[in-house]
């Protein structure tokens, strides 16, 4: 006997795959990257009855077609890597449809165990399933499990140690015809004198060229079938040769259930009844946007107490008692300014990301889970395939109003890297909240009581820009890669509290470790910026170097000195941080320094009590309506406003507005992005893409209006 | 008749599949849009586009344009 078994997880989306390994892994689990790629790997190490069991999931697909990278991936580890087994987890209430991919397991040679999940859904909603008649018929050991309560999960996995140790060849016909010509076909590539990809089934191969699988034919280098007698009648009979598998496959699915299932009187469904409300002519639409408003506001008004508390701990606790540890060590200065102002500050950066990021993706699974994601998908899928987007990206792209970085996380819902990539790279074009102080700032400033459509033009042109983009993007960088719809609307259901955890726990842990690091790099990189070399204050830093020599490249656009473009490096941190940097510079922003807690013990005592209120605080945000945000400047800037009135013109000013809307997404919303996407490349053209559009645009803003007597 | 010109409400089987990316054929196909296969379209989207239809006991959701790829025959 092998020291270790190891046993795939196979499955279709939203067959309570996912609850199935947590359920069956919990703690274990760990979650990584299939090498190469960014698709998702969980893998867990268990033991049962002393032996060692290594569980790997693969990715949820309908098919083994070699059409997305998902399905590449299972297959590739189905054939190549040979597990010992596989947990095939089916939708007991939809067995026909899951049980094409059943099939293709099987055509793959390796040992399977039917995992007949939601079982218990499958008998309320009136079915029932001859359990043993299906595992004849299969010829594989066949489990009814509910994942989520936990049943039949350890038969499962004692069957699938059992069938792993007896080491079956399963074998499914599909009819005599077929099988002459397959047969003839293994034949056939048996005495084919090439480089047949070493201890690949046949079998499959032959399944797989019959097919025309276009992977196949590349790696087997056989482009064109033989000319053999039971193929071409097989051709001749029935067509294509790419449908005739999956009629095959789905002819074989649809006799089994037709055996084993049957329905004892009519439920009314569940999910019928929701969708005659939620998906109606009339109401649909407006639900949809209620639905919207409250996924908008419990991300965002929910977590912001969190985000100001986070805030608090990292500020007057945190960098307090590392002060004083650090005075206490006598490390030299520049060592003490590097943890405080550089470190801690990039820390409190990711800090306050977390309750955002944790809050959107606790919705956004509850969404997913239930099946509402789908039916959004499907309610705006109109509108945003004009623009050559999916449905499900309005999502994304609405929670980038509040803050670009958890709309990159929000892509997930997405299942093609291309429309991933499509709508992360329109994200930044919604105008984040961390845009609104410099909007504030500069249209109080310099249009007063006309300041809120000054505002609103520039929520507008983002969004316009993201049309534009988008519309170009598919043309040049994603030409060719088709996007498609072809969704299922899975049935709703409640989705359990655990679950949800899990998922957000996985995705804030993503985030603070990989995300992080790369955050954390850039703040110190900034501070360096900032106060070197050390004594010469602001003006003579790095910085103030770097603006004036980068300065006259505005100077078209407007705003020549090097008090902007020294903002707007630093605003690359975060957008409010423009704001701050010109305050800091014009020497008008400080004040608001909290004053020195007496002690130490005194400040984590604050924070502690302060905890209690942030909860308060979210749940009255949650009760309360939507208040209408201020845009009346702080009074503590009245210095910074008539500095900026000095140097700034409405037409500059409006033009240094844009250019701020456009110019480069924040840091923290980059390393998302690299993080997520992995990709050099796309984050460069990212950057550029930004940058090339702010510039051109502010740039024309200036001048058509200076052209037009505006400017000064 | 194309299946992208079928009211809501009506039970159809599919003729066969036209012209279409391989990629949209594949994927309709593993999802059991298959020749012979009957089906009922359900609804269309309250922006008139995509359209749901039922198919082996299960929803599904296809744009006007992939629809228009599928060939029906209304079952009377």
């Amino acid at each position: 006997m092998r020291e270790e078994i190891v046993i795939a997880v196979a499955g279709n989306p939203n067959t309570g795959k996912t609850t199935l390994i947590n359920a069956l892994a919990g703690t274990r689990l760990r979650v990584g990257n299939w090498p190469g790629v960014t698709v998702e790997k969980k893998e867990a190490q268990l033991e049962m009855n002393g032996i060692k069991i290594r569980l790997v999931d693969l990715p949820g697909t309908y098919s083994l077609s070699p059409f997305s990278l998902e399905e590449l991936i299972a297959r590739d580890f189905l054939v190549r890597e040979k597990p010992d087994v596989v947990l095939n987890v089916v939708d007991a209430t939809n067995l026909e449809r899951n049980l094409y991919l059943t099939l293709q397991l099987l055509e793959t040679g390796r040992p399977v165990v039917l995992v007949l999940n939601m079982y218990d859904e499958a008998l309320r909603k009136g079915l029932r399933i001859e359990v043993e008649k299906l595992s004849q018929l299969l010829k594989i050991p066949v489990i009814p499990t509910v994942a989520i309560k936990g049943d039949g999960l350890r038969e499962a996995l004692e069957a699938a140690i059992r069938v792993a140790r007896e080491k079956p060849k399963p074998f499914l016909e599909y009819g005599q015809e077929m099988e002459k010509a397959l047969s003839e076909l293994e034949n056939w590539l048996k005495h084919w004198n090439s480089f047949l990809p070493e201890s690949i089934p046949l079998r499959w191969l032959a399944i797989k060229l019959l097919e025309g699988d276009p992977k196949v034919k590349e790696e087997t280098g056989i482009q064109e079938l033989p000319d053999l007698p039971s193929l071409r009648h097989l051709l001749s009979a029935h067509g294509e040769p790419g449908e005739i598998l999956a009629e095959a496959r789905y002819g074989v699915a649809s006799g089994v259930v037709k055996e084993c299932v049957h329905r004892e009187g009519l439920r009314p469904d569940l999910s019928e009844k929701l969708d005659r409300i939620l998906l109606h002519r009339y109401l649909g639409f407006p639900l949809f946007l209620a639905m919207m408003w409250l996924l908008f506001k419990l991300t965002f008004d929910l977590s912001s107490p969190f985000v100001d508390w986070l805030d608090q701990v990292v500020n007057t606790a945190l960098a307090p008692t590392l002060a004083r540890g650090l005075h206490f060590l006598s490390a030299p200065e520049w060592f003490q300014a590097l943890i405080l102002e550089g470190i801690v500050a990039g820390v409190g950066t990711v800090a306050v990301f977390i309750p955002v990021i944790a809050a959107m993706m606790f919705w956004i699974t509850f969404l997913e889970g239930s099946g509402y994601l789908a039916r959004a998908a499907f309610v705006m899928d109109r509108a945003m395939h004009t623009v050559g987007l999916h449905g499900k990206s309005f999502i994304p792209l609405l929670l980038g109003f509040g803050c670009n970085v958890p709309s990159v996380y929000a892509t997930r819902v997405l299942e093609s890297r291309r429309d991933r990539i499509l709508t992360a790279f329109l994200a930044p074009f919604m105008s984040c909240g961390a845009r609104l102080p410099v909007y504030v700032l500069f249209a109080g400033a310099f249009f007063a009581y006309r300041a809120g459509t000054v505002v609103w033009s520039l929520y507008l042109l983002g969004i316009g820009m993201a049309l534009l983009l988008g519309l170009f993007l598919q043309k040049t960088l994603l030409k060719g890669e088709p996007g498609f719809l072809v969704m299922e609307l899975p049935p709703y259901r409640l989705p359990r509290g655990k679950y949800l955890l899990i998922h957000t726990w996985e995705k804030t842990r993503h985030f603070v470790i990989k995300a992080g690091t790369y955050i954390l790099v850039m703040s110190v990189a900034v501070w360096f910026l900032l106060n070197f070399p050390a004594g010469k204050g602001v003006e003579g830093s790095y910085l103030a170097r770097l603006s004036r020599t980068i300065a006259p490249v505005f100077e078209p656009l407007g705003f020549g000195r090097w008090e902007a473009a020294a903002s707007l490096i630093t605003g690359v941190m975060a957008k409010e941080v423009v704001v701050s940097t010109l305050g800091e510079i014009y020497g008008a922003g400080a004040g608001e320094t909290e004053a020195p807690p007496e002690s130490i013990g005194r400040a984590w005592g604050e924070v502690l009590k302060a905890l209690p209120r942030a909860f308060l605080e979210a749940g009255s945000n949650l009760l309360a309506g939507l208040y209408p945000v201020s845009l009346e400047p702080e009074p503590a800037q009245a210095s910074l406003i008539s500095k900026i009135r000095s140097t700034f013109t409405p037409l500059s000013a409006y033009s240094f507005m844009v250019f701020t809307l456009l110019y480069m997404p924040c840091m923290v919303f980059l390393a998302a992005f690299y993080a997520e996407f992995r990709s050099l490349r796309l984050t460069a053209l990212l950057i550029c893409l930004n940058l090339g559009l702010a510039y051109i645009l502010a740039l024309a803003l200036y001048q058509t209006g200076r052209f037009l007597g505006y400017g000064g | 008749m194309r299946l992208s010109e079928i009211k809501p409400g009506t039970k159809v089987k599919i003729v066969r599949m036209a012209e279409a990316p391989p990629v949209l054929k594949r994927r309709l196909l593993d999802m059991g849009v298959l020749s012979g296969e009957p089906l009922l379209v359900e609804r269309m989207a309250p922006l008139g586009d995509p359209i749901e239809i039922k198919i082996k006991g299960y929803r599904l959701s296809l744009r006007r344009e992939e629809a228009e790829k599928i060939l029906v025959e209304v079952i009377p």
